[in-house]
Formats: structure tokens, C-alpha cells, sequence
């Protein structure tokens, strides 16, 4: 475990070191600079690995670290909500892993979590025990395993899902991040590509402008495809006793345990693309971590919608919250979903025909396309405005491009917001939401009628709004 | 048909001299437009507008500094009772907030530089949710120490880690 810094280290220097080599070999003293090249990381890398150092006592986790600029993270033994153990390549050659702590401090950044890098997989399993239950744990590594095989297995990844990963937006991103990454290099590098005019000609503008836009989809799909793979090549969701574990990753591999108690609903994601292929992905919502942490949250990668809807159940512990019917939002909210989506809409096509009146014919396509679009968009999300309260659970979906259906136990309800513009305030509608420590840290119920926004809430933590209330004389409370 | 169950507004308005303390903090928010608007027209000679749209600007500026404090004045209002916290703010968008005692996790005290000329302050009270703070502005200081204190007490008295 000792090797681990030295050869991250190393790889890190990987550029320096090549410059070095070549410094060195067209000078003399070559040895000594490539003894120096090697010799810092590795004495670097010592140093950090010999200088870092955790422990637990009564109650908390401590990690002390730094030879020059020491510093001591703690926390709370009861605020560890997921144990993270992740592995790189480097890591899996030496039989190491990364342990993470997600302590749910809303505040503290990446920087500051807590993090112990190479310890070896059996000491981190342990260590994992520990820190999720509070108490020394004899297991050996064989022990572990019999615990995960007596766990029951309630999702393995299936190589077809992969159909649905140029649904999702990752690859743009990912191609997005490559494509800056080559335009740097190239830049760099002086590589500038050389545009034969000659069979550009020959091959005529629109046909380059098709064959170019294959090209870009085809790369896209199929990083997509790749990216998919990396994360989420043998995906496993176990369950043992009250944790939820998650092992995936190609080359990285990571492991996320939950503990159930602080899982406190679920997010299902259905963006279009991936609800036009029939899947969905889904999520938990942890008390304590937060969005940006979320890659400790996975449930379900994009998989077939029907996998979803039966592992929120199982999560959920009733499957109402997820396939139930949804309460509609009348009229109103209709109404509004149409003027928000068609307001701006009407303005670009507006002005599409001025300029198609003053500057050229072209740009009238443009402002059918816009009020088509505005239309589309308008009529999707409004089928997508959904409440219930079913099973001790506050349950919302709204989006479009980015449609959400969010199911909140309504224990974790914290608080709750009630907004609405004078627009709204005019037709009796308000936006209802309910803040809670985890995820997103709210579930929003979107132009809702006033007086079912506090029905609902009334209904889902019923004594916190009793005060708050104006009841007609005679009428109880329900 | 009988009228249904309804949320009221909280029961307490904040002091009558946050009018001019956001009458204040809005016209220092325009400053910088102003000076623009008015520098450029004259001395920079950036543009040159016509005396009517100087007019119609001064008009809504004049309008936004008078009646937005007022209308702020007749929404903002909280109400604090042994088991939760009530607030609501906003002008053109109105935010109702409520939160339990027992979610409770931060007490804030404020004073802006502009606050402090009308002895005026903020409450800012946080919970485990970044979506869930309770804001009230423009609170007498007086007043504002004495709810602090309160909320500490009952917030204290409740048990649980307020997740």
C-alpha cells in the first residue's frame, strides 16, 4: 500500500519527467536529473502516505494528514450517511481502494471531505463496518464476502441497456469535453487540418454539411456508449439487512453503501431523449447529501423504465408512489403552461418575420418552427404536472426536456415554501415546495390551486400547518 | 359551498421604518444605471436622448423607490409560535415559508450598513435545507435580538439533529 502515492505521483509527472529525459540526454549529468525526476514523486508520495493517518474514537472518525501543513478532519460517527470505496486502475493493480466519508455537511466542498487513499480492500471493508455501524467488526475478507453473497441482489446490470445511452446528454458532454481537449492539442501542436477545397467542391455543400453531421452524431453515440460503460459496466444493486450497496465501474470501480434509514425517497429521471427510448434512471434521495455529491445516489443507471419502477419499489417499500395515478392541475395551471411557453416563442417568431419581411424569405420557416416548438414544449409539460400523496409519501413530476418524478417521505419534509407571482396570485395558483436535507433539497409542485397546495400540505406533516390555517367555523380539521 | 381551509397570512409586520430602508437600498441600486444614463447623455456624450425618454426613465425610477417599499411593507410579515416559524416576503412573487422548531439548525442576526442607520435588522433562519431559510428584513433591532433569543431557546428545547 505503500506504492500507491509514488506511482500516482509518478504518472502525474509523466510530461515533467519526458522533459527531463530529453533535457537530460542533450546535456550531461542526464543521471542526476532523471534521479531527480524520480526521486522527488517518490519521496513526495512516501511522505503523504507516511504522514496521513485516521482514527476512530468515542464517537468520531478523525483523518490527520500533512508533513508541512498538517490538518485534522473529524466528524461525527452518527453524521456518516454513505461509504464510498473507490478504486483507479493503479489502485485495483495493487489490491488498494479509496474510502470516502459523505458526512452531509451542506457546506464543506470536495476539498474537505473525508478521504483515506490506500488502504487495502479488506482494511477499508472493515473500516466501512465501522463507520456505518458504530462498532468493531471481526469480519474477515471472506466474511464480507459471505454477507454480500447472503445479500439479495436486486439489480445487475444488462450489457442491452447500453441502447440507452446515446438517449441521455452525457455523450454531448462527453464529446463536448473531447472535442475541446483535441482543438487544445491541435492548437498546440500546430496541427491544423487541411481542408482539400478541390473534393469539397466535388462533393457539393450539402452533402458535406450531411456527411458532416453523421459524423458528429455517430461520435457522439458512440462516446456515449463508452462513457456508459466506464461508470456503469457491472452495475450491482444489493441489499443487505438496512444498507443499500452499489458496485459499479470498467476500469475505476466504485462501491456506495447507504444506510436505508437515511434514504428518504427517490428522483426518477426520465429527460426526453431517454423517455422517447422507453427508460428512465433513478436516484435517492439522501438526508444529507446534497446534488453535488449525487454520483454517491445512483440507484438505477438509464435502464428500461419497468427496472426503475420495480427498484424504487423495492427501495420505497410500496411501488403507489411510483405507478400511482397523478392528480392533474386544472385548468389554470394549463393555461400557464401554455402562455410561458408560448409568450417567448411568439417573440422569436415575431421577430423571425420581421426579418423575413425585411432582410430575406429564409427566416419564416424559422418562426413556424418556433411556435411549433413552443407549442410541443407547452403541451409536454403540462401532460407532466402531477401531485398525490400516497403511502406516507409526497409524490411531484414536472419538466419537459428534463421531466422529474420525485417521491419524498413525508418524515424528511422539512419545511415548506409557497410561491406565487402576482400572474399567479390573480388565478389562484402557487407553486408548492417542499424543502428537505437531501438531493435536490426540494420537491417542487408546480402551479398547484391554492387551496389544494394547502390540503397537501396539511395532509403530508399535518400538525405544522394547523396554526397557519383560517377554517370556516364547524368544519374540522382533517 | 363553504370556503376552503386556507393559509393566512402570518400575524406580525415588520417596523414601518423598513419602507425607507428599501426605498434606500433601491435607489443606491439604481445609482449606477443613473449615472450611466445621466453622464452619458451629458458630459461623455455617448448618446443623445431625447428629453421624453429621460422623463418616462425618471418616471419609473420614481415609481419603482415609492410604491415597491410600500407594497414590500404590505407583504412582508412573519409570525413565530412554539413550534414553527412563519414568514412571507416578496413583492411581485410572494414566498410563504414555514418551518418547524424542531428543524431549526441556525439563528442569524444581520445588520447592513443601511439597516443600521434606521436601527433596523435581519433574522436569517436556516435548516437542513439550502432550499429552506426563513429571511425576515427590516425587524426593529430591539425586536430582532429579543426573536433571536426566543428562537435559540425553543430551538434548543427540541430534540433530534434536525435532519
Amino acid at each position: 500500500m505503500l506504492l500507491v502515492h509514488p506511482v500516482r505521483d509518478l504518472v502525474r509527472f509523466l510530461p515533467a519527467l519526458v522533459g527531463i529525459l530529453v533535457f537530460g540526454q542533450s546535456s550531461d549529468g542526464g543521471g542526476r536529473w532523471l534521479l531527480l525526476g524520480v526521486g522527488v514523486p517518490v519521496v513526495l508520495g512516501l511522505a503523504r502516505y507516511l504522514t496521513t493517518s485516521y482514527r476512530i474514537t468515542t464517537g468520531r472518525v478523525e483523518v490527520r494528514q500533512g508533513l508541512l501543513n498538517k490538518r485534522v478532519l473529524s466528524a461525527p460517527l452518527d453524521r456518516v450517511r454513505t461509504v464510498d470505496l473507490t478504486a483507479s486502475p493503479i489502485h485495483r493493480v495493487l489490491g488498494l481502494v479509496t474510502l470516502r466519508i459523505g458526512t452531509g455537511q451542506s457546506s464543506g466542498n470536495g476539498e474537505e471531505r473525508l478521504a483515506l487513499d490506500g488502504l487495502t480492500a479488506t482494511a477499508a471493508s472493515g473500516l466501512r463496518e465501522r463507520l456505518l455501524h458504530g462498532h468493531v467488526s471481526q469480519l474477515t475478507n471472506r466474511d464480507v464476502a459471505a454477507t454480500a453473497a447472503a445479500g439479495h441482489v436486486v439489480l445487475t446490470l444488462d450489457l442491452r441497456w447500453v441502447r440507452f445511452a446515446p438517449f441521455t446528454s452525457s455523450g454531448v458532454a462527453i464529446a463536448g469535453a473531447a472535442l475541446g481537449v483535441v482543438a487544445q492539442s491541435a492548437h498546440t501542436l500546430e496541427i491544423l487540418p487541411s481542408v482539400d477545397l478541390d473534393s469539397a467542391a466535388r462533393l457539393g455543400a450539402v452533402a458535406l454539411v450531411v456527411l458532416g453531421l453523421l459524423g458528429v452524431l455517430l461520435t457522439i453515440c458512440v462516446l456515449a456508449v463508452v462513457g456508459y460503460l466506464l461508470t456503469n459496466f457491472d452495475f450491482q444493486l444489493l441489499r443487505t439487512g438496512t444498507e443499500w450497496h452499489v458496485r459499479r465501474g470498467l476500469f475505476t470501480t466504485r462501491e456506495t453503501t447507504l444506510d436505508q434509514a437515511r434514504v428518504s425517497g427517490v428522483s426518477i429521471g426520465e429527460p426526453w431523449g431517454l423517455r422517447f427510448a422507453g427508460g428512465a434512471r433513478l436516484s435517492a434521495i439522501v438526508t444529507g447529501l446534497d446534488r453535488r455529491q449525487r454520483g454517491s445516489s445512483v440507484l438505477v443507471p438509464p435502464a428500461p423504465r419497468a427496472e426503475v419502477e420495480r427498484v424504487s419499489a423495492e427501495v420505497l417499500g410500496s411501488a403507489a408512489p411510483v405507478t400511482s395515478r397523478l392528480v392533474g392541475h386544472g385548468p389554470r395551471a394549463h393555461r400557464r403552461r401554455w402562455t410561458r411557453a408560448m409568450v417567448p416563442a411568439g417573440g422569436v417568431a415575431l421577430g423571425a418575420l420581421v426579418a423575413g419581411y425585411a432582410v430575406s424569405w429564409w427566416f419564416l420557416p424559422l418562426a413556424a418552427a418556433a411556435l411549433a416548438l413552443g407549442a410541443v414544449l407547452a403541451h409536454d409539460r403540462w401532460r407532466a404536472l402531477g401531485h398525490a400523496l400516497v403511502d406516507g409519501h409526497l409524490v411531484a413530476r414536472s419538466g419537459s426536456l428534463d421531466r422529474r418524478r420525485e417521491a419524498l417521505h413525508t418524515a424528511s419534509v422539512i419545511g415548506w415554501n409557497l410561491r406565487a407571482t402576482w400572474f399567479q396570485r390573480r388565478v389562484g395558483l402557487t407553486h408548492l415546495v417542499a424543502t428537505t436535507a437531501g438531493g435536490r433539497q426540494q420537491v417542487r409542485v408546480l402551479d398547484l390551486d391554492e387551496a389544494a397546495a394547502t390540503d397537501l400540505a396539511a395532509s403530508a406533516t399535518p400538525r405544522l400547518l394547523e396554526e397557519f390555517l383560517t377554517r370556516p367555523p364547524g368544519r374540522p380539521l382533517r | 359551498m363553504s370556503q376552503p381551509v386556507r393559509l393566512r397570512p402570518p400575524l406580525e409586520r415588520v417596523a414601518s421604518r423598513a419602507r425607507w430602508m428599501w426605498m434606500c437600498t433601491d435607489l443606491l441600486r439604481w445609482v449606477p444605471v443613473t449615472a450611466v444614463v445621466l453622464l452619458g447623455n451629458g458630459p461623455w456624450g455617448w448618446f443623445d436622448l431625447p428629453t421624453w425618454a429621460l422623463a418616462a426613465y425618471a418616471v419609473v425610477l420614481l415609481a419603482y423607490v415609492v410604491l415597491v417599499p410600500q407594497w414590500r411593507y404590505v407583504v412582508h410579515r412573519w409570525e413565530m409560535t412554539e413550534s414553527a416559524v412563519y414568514t412571507q416576503a416578496g413583492w411581485w412573487a410572494r414566498e410563504r415559508r414555514i418551518a418547524p422548531m424542531s428543524r431549526v439548525q441556525t439563528v442569524d442576526h444581520r445588520e447592513g450598513v443601511i439597516a443600521r442607520l434606521f436601527g433596523l435588522a435581519t433574522v436569517r433562519i436556516t435548516t437542513a435545507s439550502s432550499a429552506g431559510a426563513l429571511t425576515i428584513e427590516g425587524l426593529d433591532r430591539e425586536r430582532a435580538l429579543a426573536l433571536v433569543d426566543d428562537l435559540t431557546r425553543i430551538a434548543d428545547s427540541v430534540p433530534g439533529d434536525a435532519t
